[in-house]
């Protein structure tokens, strides 16, 4: 394989250009220390004094344990032979052990991990109870048993040096093959994995090209930890006695062993010069995988690398293509606002710089604004804007890498500059925070009563007692069913909504003048975020608390918002009260943005194709997932029926766990069905082994949620598109390549795409790549299983219309998955509605989305916010309170 | 769209009283379930420990082969049973370990199980003294070293952790005795041999020194007995605190970049408490779990540094049975050995379950 080859050969100067600072020193040390062994071994019978083995010269016997002296730099052994030369001699022996183990143990390790963690069932299951059981056992133990068990006690120079290796092997297989499978594990329910089994590719290619790329970067690491855990137990084995026979070859531990005695008597040199080496060979070796380790695992690495620039600038270029030349930072103001209000907190010409290993990054660059007692502010951008940035700088919670500059004035006190003894007392108490994700904002090992009363005992010299009663209080308030009890719960025994109550609840614990909520219902489904937006509505009335809501749905902002901020890249371009900015947005960027979002309600959809050819047809589907131990098996769709025909898109809505996503991947052969059948132009596709599956796989295309992890980042974007036609035609490579071209026309990526990899493209390309990668062979059917929610709106909006635009052209049948009732009001020819595993309604769009029969699709239809503020207010009102007992 | 059609109170989709109802109560569960996966662990150790003893050959050969002749050879085959079907013989030795009969050495027919709780009581004592020097060491110089990430106490103390790691355990001892004997420290045996004779006078004895020097009550011998350990756990300890710290750090500095302790600073709790009661208590779930493998790693550092400075326990027996080639004693004492690392996994896994209330519910 040659381009691994490349890969590898370019690895090392890549990690070297990865690493800094410390890193970067004691990796460099490492590899010299390595070099220098590595130069000992092969020209020790040129450095050494003497043979390993020797104890006289010339007929003159050295003497034993001779202390160093210009004869014997480092002394003689108890056996008479001189020390430097069994030093530099070992060094041999110890490198043979080391290439020979770290060789052997991958060589087994690897692909039994690889086919254990891919192919799972009975072999994994005693794969892992034979390594885990090799694993839990003493590895020098199991050395020594090995040992003798090869060699009988002690045998040869290549005997020994074969036997040490293998029993240094067998202890370290299991390493090598948690690690593998483990990684396995996870990279096989990557997307790009799915969708390389969706277009046919077989298991072989599948492990290799998409599997083995992926987890080989794990190797260098637990390679080097191997080999400096096999000279440990090298030497242990010598120490003890087992290992090489000494009169075949030199080894440090034997020399140990025998210096043991020397130890009480003062006799130094015998011991701490083989000693020595060990350290200096194991350092160099630790030094090269510890410093491997912290340059390569991601969640060390320091921030400000995580949003792709790539994505910027995409945003950006959607927004000159909109907006002309217009300077962002020029920004566009209601005179309205300016008159004289007192602020709650109010930011003037705030900045945030980020050093980062890439240089700085300037992530806000001088806004202002400010929020009135009572007022919701909301910040809208995509991302890059630098809108949730600013909102922590104001707390002063940015890691240390950020510098802030302007002012934040809460009340009359600043609080930029504050020291972090000074700003302690106002986070949570007069400023408090609501986050994105309630799951991972819970601390999981305490209970949520225990989080609020730390935060109230914080700020109020008050008792335990209290401070619970409060907390019980408090959850009461927020709306959370039986506070009593489930104050002592903790964050994983409650659902998302009733995690983000609790977050809300610390939030007012302490009756803050402000609340800055930074995208606080994005990952809650929308009947919840409708609960929860009520919710901070009605505090906001109760307490006259201001809100500062930071988002990027433009529903959410008309729903709540009294006054609106928009960014983009760090700067404002336009502040607003919410009626003037959704009615006439002056700044061309808001107009834009507001153009690019989807409103229920008033998109145009196609209509119905009701004389087309069936292309897809699932009947009476039942799929469900095996229960844990002593667990009913869970229902994750539940007799299901629906069909697709030529030039349809059906919209397949519902919240998350409604089985919608499991429809999908089972019509493709992701999943086996429980129960009833699949047809795809005719073709029953349910209960297909995979060969059987294969010929007809080209009948169906699928692009996934993800763009970041749905193309494989080992291949290029030729090569991802190419991989159907490989696997599913004859056709040859300047066909192929023909082909390749083309699709990513048709996907408006030019032709120098082709040789890219999926890091260089942004969110939108890749979903583009994804798109084509679904086409290549022309399918009846594509699934598109949340295609654009990972994506900021205006690039949404791009995808979404080349989507369309290439339906109607290809006229193949589409089932479109998504939790966007608004997105796909734009697309479907017909809608199906699903609720825990059931299809509640299906029907044409408008019937469905405009004049719902079931009360669900009613619920969940009244409870989407639109970006109209006049419109929202109105339907916020016709439903009245009944969304806010959901959670 | 009027009010009534939103149907009020939908279920709270997870309600944990109704999602996880047993018999029994989680934690139970649990550890039962643990306890069901020990088991064909262990049964797989077992197996192969005996397969790869007789791999080697037969036991009496090996132990005694040149010393006798083929008919007594026999004979003593003959009456340790090994003459008999391997299916037997291990299915005798099965049975055996289910009554706690390890079998009998063969070089001098001793009760394994009375080797292994008299060596073994030596062999815990000295995993206890190094444990407590791989947590004094492990844990407050980890989270000195998060604390101050990439800069120069981080530098040293992760300079130091893989120093440690790379010296061997028994070059550590061999260093602390080159420096500490010169001074008259006791740095070879658990006491010496006069306190060990007049402490197999106590009662009851139960062989770890310290309980029995402090059961006897005399101040010099509980001295003498602490001096004795010092250097010896000191070896081992460094070996596992060195791990300790670098496990400590590394978790530490992963739970300080969570969201939930930016929102326990965003709600005011001071920083010397974020760290202590939300980042390290987190962090401390993964490093119970690496330390239940850590066991291994500390019984095979204590055949070796039992080794060094002459502690006579479980690892310096059977290193003397290796020697003399004594494979029906190896047989015995490394099936305990696998008991022992099984067991204390599952003690391991019952502490991560009280760290870690997502395993307790």
């Amino acid at each position: 394989m040659p381009t691994r080859r490349l890969s590898l050969s370019r690895a090392v100067p890549a990690v070297v250009r990865q690493s800094h600072g410390l890193q970067r020193f004691m990796l460099l040390l490492g590899f010299a220390i390595i070099a220098a062994f590595v130069i000992i071994a092969i020209f020790a019978p040129l450095l050494a004094p003497y043979g390993f083995n020797d104890d006289r010269s010339g007929g003159v016997l050295f003497g034993t344990q001779q202390a160093p002296s210009a004869d014997h730099w480092f002394g003689t052994t108890v056996g008479g032979t001189d020390v430097l030369s069994r030093v530099i001699y070992g060094t041999r022996t110890a490198l043979e052990v080391i290439i020979l183990a770290v060789v052997l143990s991958s060589l087994v390790g690897v692909p039994l991990g690889l086919l254990s963690g891919y192919l799972g069932g009975w072999l994994d299951r005693v794969l892992v109870l034979i390594m885990d059981a090799l694993y839990a056992f003493p590895s020098l133990l199991l050395a020594i048993v090995v040992s003798i068990v090869l060699t009988g006690g002690a045998s040869g120079a290549v005997g020994g040096i074969l036997a040490a290796a293998i029993s240094i092997t067998v202890v370290f297989v299991p390493q090598y093959y948690r690690v593998i499978r483990s990684a396995t594990l996870a990279v096989k329910v990557e997307p790009y994995v799915d969708s390389a089994r969706v277009v046919g590719v077989r298991t072989p290619r599948i492990l290799g090209r998409h599997i083995f790329s992926n987890v080989a970067q794990n190797l260098p690491v637990i390679g080097t930890l191997n080999a400096s855990e096999a000279i440990l137990t090298l030497a242990g084995l010598g120490f003890l006695g087992f290992g090489i026979e000494p009169s075949a070859a030199a080894e440090w531990g034997f020399d140990l062993n025998k210096a043991l005695p020397d130890a009480s008597n003062g006799i130094w040199w015998t011991s701490i010069f083989p000693g020595s080496a060990i350290v200096l060979i194991v350092l160099g070796v630790t030094l090269v995988g510890e410093s491997l380790n912290d340059i390569l695992n991601p969640l060390l690495r320091t921030r400000g690398a995580e949003t792709t620039s790539a994505d910027e600038k995409e945003i950006t270029a959607e927004f000159e293509e909109l907006t002309g030349d217009i300077e962002p930072s020029v920004e566009v103001r209601d005179t309205e606002t300016s008159e004289k209000r007192v602020a709650a907190l109010s930011l003037s010409d705030l900045a945030v710089t980020f050093r980062t290993d890439a240089g700085q990054i300037h992530a806000v660059n001088g806004i202002s604004f400010d929020v009135a007692p009572g007022e919701v502010v909301a910040v809208v951008g995509e991302s890059g804007s630098g809108k949730s940035v600013s909102s922590r700088a104001v707390l002063g919670l940015l890691p240390s890498t950020a510098a802030v500059t302007g002012s934040a004035r809460l009340g009359d006190r600043e609080l930029l500059g504050m020291s972090n003894s000074d700003i302690r007392p106002i986070r949570g108490d007069q400023v408090s925070m609501v986050f994105q994700e309630p799951s991972t904002a819970l601390n999981p090992v305490y209970s949520v009563g225990w989080q609020i009363i730390e935060g109230i005992q914080a700020h109020r010299d008050i008792s335990k007692k209290d401070a619970r009663k409060r907390a019980i209080e408090l959850l009461d308030l927020v709306g959370m069913p039986d506070p009593e009890h489930r104050v002592d719960y903790y964050p994983h025994q409650l659902s998302g909504g009733q995690k983000q109550r609790v977050v809300i609840a610390m939030a007012i614990a302490c009756d803050p003048d402000v609340i800055i909520a930074d995208e606080p219902t994005t990952a809650l489904d929308v009947t919840v975020q409708a609960a929860i937006l009520e919710l901070l509505l009605s505090l906001r009335d109760r307490l006259g608390t201001a809100i500062v809501l930071i988002t990027h749905n433009m529903g959410v902002v008309a729903d709540m918002a009294d006054r609106v901020v928009v960014m983009y890249r760090g700067n404002i371009v336009e502040q607003a009260p919410a009626g003037q900015l959704f009615a006439q947005p002056k700044h061309p960027y808001t107009r834009a943005l507001l153009d690019a979002v989807p409103h229920l309600g008033r998109e145009n959809g196609p209509g119905l194709v009701d004389e087309n050819e069936l292309v897809l047809k699932v009947e009476d589907l039942v799929v469900e997932f095996p229960g844990g131990l002593g667990q009913p098996a869970f229902r994750a769709v539940d007799h299901v029926s629906l069909e697709i025909r030529k030039g349809e898109v059906l919209g397949l809505v519902g919240e998350s766990g409604s089985g919608k996503s499991t429809i999908g991947r089972t019509t493709v052969g992701l999943q086996q069905p429980t129960s009833g059948t699949i047809h795809v132009s005719g073709n029953q596709v349910s209960g297909l082994s995979d060969r059987q599956l294969r010929p007809l796989r080209s009948r169906f295309g699928f692009v996934f949620q993800d763009p970041a992890s749905s193309l494989n980042p080992r291949m290029s974007i030729g090569q991802c598109v190419a991989e159907p036609l490989h696997v599913q035609t004859e056709m040859t490579q300047s066909e192929i390549d023909a082909k390749v071209r083309s699709l990513l026309d048709s996907v408006e990526l030019g032709g120098s795409y082709v040789g890219r990899f999926p890091h260089e493209l942004s969110g939108g390309q890749r979903q583009r790549v994804s798109l084509a990668r679904a086409l290549a062979l022309d399918p009846d059917l594509l699934i598109a299983d949340e295609p654009t929610s990972a994506l900021d709106v205006s690039v949404q909006a791009r995808v979404l219309e080349l989507f369309t635009e290439l339906q109607q052209r290809l006229q193949f049948a589409c089932l479109f998955i998504s939790h966007d009732l608004a997105v796909v009001d734009t697309l479907a020819n017909r809608v199906a509605v699903m609720q825990n595993g059931a299809l509640v309604e299906i029907g044409p769009r408008e019937q469905v989305l405009g004049n719902p029969q079931e009360d669900y699709t009613k619920r969940l239809i009244a409870a989407v916010p639109v970006p109209d503020p006049e419109e929202q207010r109105r339907r916020r009102e016709a439903r009245g309170h009944l969304l806010t007992d959901i959670s | 769209m009027t009010a009534e059609v939103l149907a009020p109170h939908e279920p709270t989709p997870a309600d944990p009283s109704r999602r996880r109802r047993g018999p029994l109560n989680p934690l139970a569960r649990y550890m039962l379930v643990r306890v069901a996966l020990i088991i064909p662990m262990l049964w797989v150790l077992v197996t192969m420990v005996f397969l790869l003893m007789r791999v080697i050959g037969d036991p009496v050969t090996a132990a005694q082969g040149g010393r006798l002749n083929a008919e007594q050879i026999a004979e003593r085959k003959h009456a340790a049973g090994l003459d008999r079907p391997m299916l037997t013989q291990y299915w005798e030795y099965i049975t055996g370990l289910l009554h706690g009969d390890f079998g009998t050495t063969l070089t001098d027919h001793r009760q394994i199980s009375g080797i292994i709780t008299e060596y073994g009581a030596a062999t815990l004592e000295l995993s206890f003294w190094a444990l407590i020097v791989a947590f004094g060491i492990g844990i407050p110089l980890g989270r000195l070293a998060a604390r101050y990430r990439d800069r120069l106490p981080d530098v040293i103390l992760r300079l130091f952790a893989i120093l440690i790691y790379a010296a061997p355990v028994f070059f550590v001892g061999l260093l602390l005795k080159l420096a500490f004997t010169p001074f008259g420290w006791p740095s070879s045996g658990r006491a010496s041999t006069q306190t060990e004779l007049t402490l197999d006078n106590v009662h009851p004895h139960t062989n770890i020194m310290i309980v029995d020097a402090l059961l006897w009550g005399d101040p010099k011998i509980i001295l003498e007995v602490l001096q004795h350990a010092v250097l010896p756990a000191t070896a081992l300890g460094l070996l596992t605190g060195g791990v300790f710290l670098r496990l400590v750090r590394i978790n530490l500095l992963q739970t300080l970049r969570m969201d939930y302790v930016t929102a326990a600073r965003a709600r005011g709790v001071s920083e010397r408490r974020v760290v202590r009661k939300h980042a390290f208590r987190n962090a401390l779930v993964p490093v119970v779990t690496v330390m239940g493998m850590q066991i291994a790693l500390l019984l095979a550092g204590a055949v070796l540094t039992e080794t060094t400075f002459e502690w006579k326990g479980i690892g310096y027996e059977l290193t003397q049975y290796l020697k003399a080639r004594d494979f029906l004693a190896v047989q015995g004492i490394v099936t305990a050995i696998a008991v022992i690392v099984c067991v204390a996994s599952l003690l391991i896994d019952a502490i991560v379950a009280l760290v870690d209330p997502r395993v307790r519910f």
